[in-house]
């Protein structure tokens, strides 16, 4: 029961730190947003946890829209990212999504200059998208939507670059189930590949995704991201 | 699993349930239910047609369908039929899309194409509203019984989902059922691949692994094996693994008597210890032809040879190929 609630509460927070992103995108300011992770809207340690989930997303209004992070919000991301570094055995979606928060710790941490060219990120092994067929390499890299940003250079967006049509198919496949959100994710990375067959109709396909799991914060955070995307500043 | 094995016992339980496929006392009713007693017979013509085409005169298989197709003439007593069934409702196009599939076995009447010639003449028949899968199919049927079509494939094709070239997150089972037909007619039944147009074809081919994919998870067998006809009906063939995954799947859903059922829905009715012959006649034997149906041309578009068969996307995915 006590279980069931911390994952509800979880869940729930999740949704909220979602929304705020959502705001932060839609306004172009992270001020208008929401304040789940600074006025004590969460208990620390579920906030960490919704930091996870959502992971180098909760930053996202500061990369695509190059605005500062507030300070507090970034204090509380700096904690998830220290806090749960992922086991070597751990699967390679957490891994990336580790890296990805990492990597998107250290853009907010020198908004200005880059990263430290003499800290060079080390990547995650990518092999195991090799031999992904494309159902898995689609939901592999929903679940890495994190990733999908202009001018983004790793090897998971070189995979995704090289197999455009599999996206697109995984698209399709994702509207047919209705699972919204790794439609929307499928459809962030679409936006940025090149290749992707015009018969796809990407534009209405985002717009019948919102229409009908928009209501959902995570689906709306993937569409946001995506409505941003052709026009954002490369990294 | 081989997908020659998957038309074996499809064919196996067409055979032993052929009885049920003939016309009854009610074919000529006025009343009659033309989709319980000419329409099984039209598909059971049509898919043993393709099969004796994609069969070698030597095969077991190629036996089987033409004795198939004796039966199933015979149940029209040798065509005679078809000038009846018209006369009950002359402007009706179904007598004609039937006898299409007994003409195109090489089983003809004459006398019945002389009188459908001068029905389909008539403003009248040219103007039949229907859907434009159907007009196409029409169409098809007049050409293959020697008479003139009445319109033109390309304006048809035109007028019909898989035509326009839709958004393929739109598909749903309605627009599946239509453009497999598209293909169908387009190819005369899988004879022709190059009948359909480049850009249909790379169309189909980008999008039918996501169809496939999607029909299966849903127990959806009769318009999963559709598709596998289309993909096997195609100038150029879809991925080897697209493939391999769904006749594993479909062989998979097979009864022990061959049959497959319709949906998911009739095997789950059936229950968790089916026996080897489950399903109500009505509830397989669409999905059992159409796998036959499938099977046959995935055989023969397997066999054929290499310089007909180019790799889908020879230069990779986002390149231009």
């Amino acid at each position: 029961m006590e279980q069931s609630s911390t994952s509800a509460l979880l869940q729930g927070t999740v949704l909220d730190l979602a929304s705020d992103v959502v705001s932060a995108l839609r306004s172009g300011d992270h001020a208008r947003a929401g304040s789940t992770l600074t006025a004590g809207g969460a208990a620390e340690g579920v906030a960490r946890a919704a930091v996870r989930v959502l992971g180098a997303d909760t930053l996202l209004p500061s990369v695509l829209l190059r605005v500062t992070p507030d300070p507090a919000q970034l204090a509380v991301f700096k904690e998830a990212v220290a806090a749960h570094p992922p086991r070597h055995d751990a699967a390679p979606t957490v891994m990336w999504s580790h890296w990805a928060m990492t990597r998107a710790l250290r853009r907010a941490e020198h908004p200005l200059t880059g990263p430290p060219r003499d800290e060079p990120d080390a990547e995650p092994d990518a092999r195991w998208l090799d031999d992904a067929g494309w159902q898995f390499l689609t939901h592999q890299l929903a679940v890495l939507a994190p990733l999908a940003l202009p001018g983004e250079e790793c090897a998971v967006t070189r995979v995704a670059r090289g197999r455009p049509v599999d996206v697109a198919r995984g698209f399709v496949r994702a509207v047919r189930r209705r699972d919204w959100q790794q439609a929307a994710g499928a459809g962030r990375w679409l936006t940025l590949l090149d290749g992707v067959p015009d018969t796809l109709g990407l534009e209405a396909g985002l717009d019948f995704v919102r229409l009908m799991g928009g209501s959902d914060p995570r689906v709306a955070l993937q569409l946001e991201a995506a409505r941003l995307m052709p026009a954002g500043v490369l990294l | 699993m081989r997908v020659r094995e998957v038309e074996e016992s499809a064919l196996d339980w067409v055979w032993t349930h052929r009885d049920r496929f003939a016309l009854g006392d009610d074919a000529l009713a006025a009343d009659g239910q033309v989709n319980r007693t000419w329409k099984p017979l039209g598909e059971l013509t049509q898919v043993c047609a393709s099969v004796s085409r994609c069969t070698p005169p030597g095969d077991p298989l190629h036996t089987r369908v033409s004795e198939l197709l004796d039966f199933a003439w015979q149940q029209t007593h040798r065509g005679e039929l078809f000038p009846l069934m018209q006369s009950l409702e002359p402007f009706a196009t179904y007598p004609l899309e039937v006898y299409a599939a007994f003409a195109s076995a090489g089983l003809r009447h004459p006398g019945y194409e002389a009188s459908a010639a001068v029905l389909t003449r008539t403003r009248g028949w040219r103007l039949t509203e229907q859907y434009p899968t159907r007009r196409l199919g029409v169409l098809e049927a007049e050409r293959r019984s020697g008479i003139d079509p009445h319109g033109d494939v390309p304006q048809a094709l035109g007028r019909t989902w898989l035509g326009g070239l839709p958004e393929p997150w739109t598909f749903e089972r309605a627009a599946g059922y239509a453009l497999t037909h598209v293909v169908f007619h387009l190819t005369d039944w899988g004879r022709t691949p190059r009948g359909v147009p480049e850009d249909l074809a790379d169309y189909l081919l980008h999008w039918l692994p996501p169809w496939l994919d999607t029909c299966l998870d849903a127990r959806m067998w009769d318009l999963s094996c559709e598709l596998l006809a289309v993909a096997a009906s195609l100038p150029r063939p879809p991925e080897p693994a697209v493939l391999e995954d769904a006749w594993q799947r479909v062989a998979a859903a097979r009864a022990g008597s061959g049959a497959i059922p319709e949906e998911g829905a009739a095997q789950d009715a059936a229950g968790a210890d089916p026996g080897p012959d489950p399903y109500d006649f009505a509830d397989c034997y669409h999905s059992t032809l159409m796998a036959a149906f499938a099977a046959a041309l995935a055989t023969a578009a397997a066999a054929r040879p290499p310089d007909v068969r180019q790799a889908a996307r020879p230069a990779g995915q986002g390149a231009p190929g």
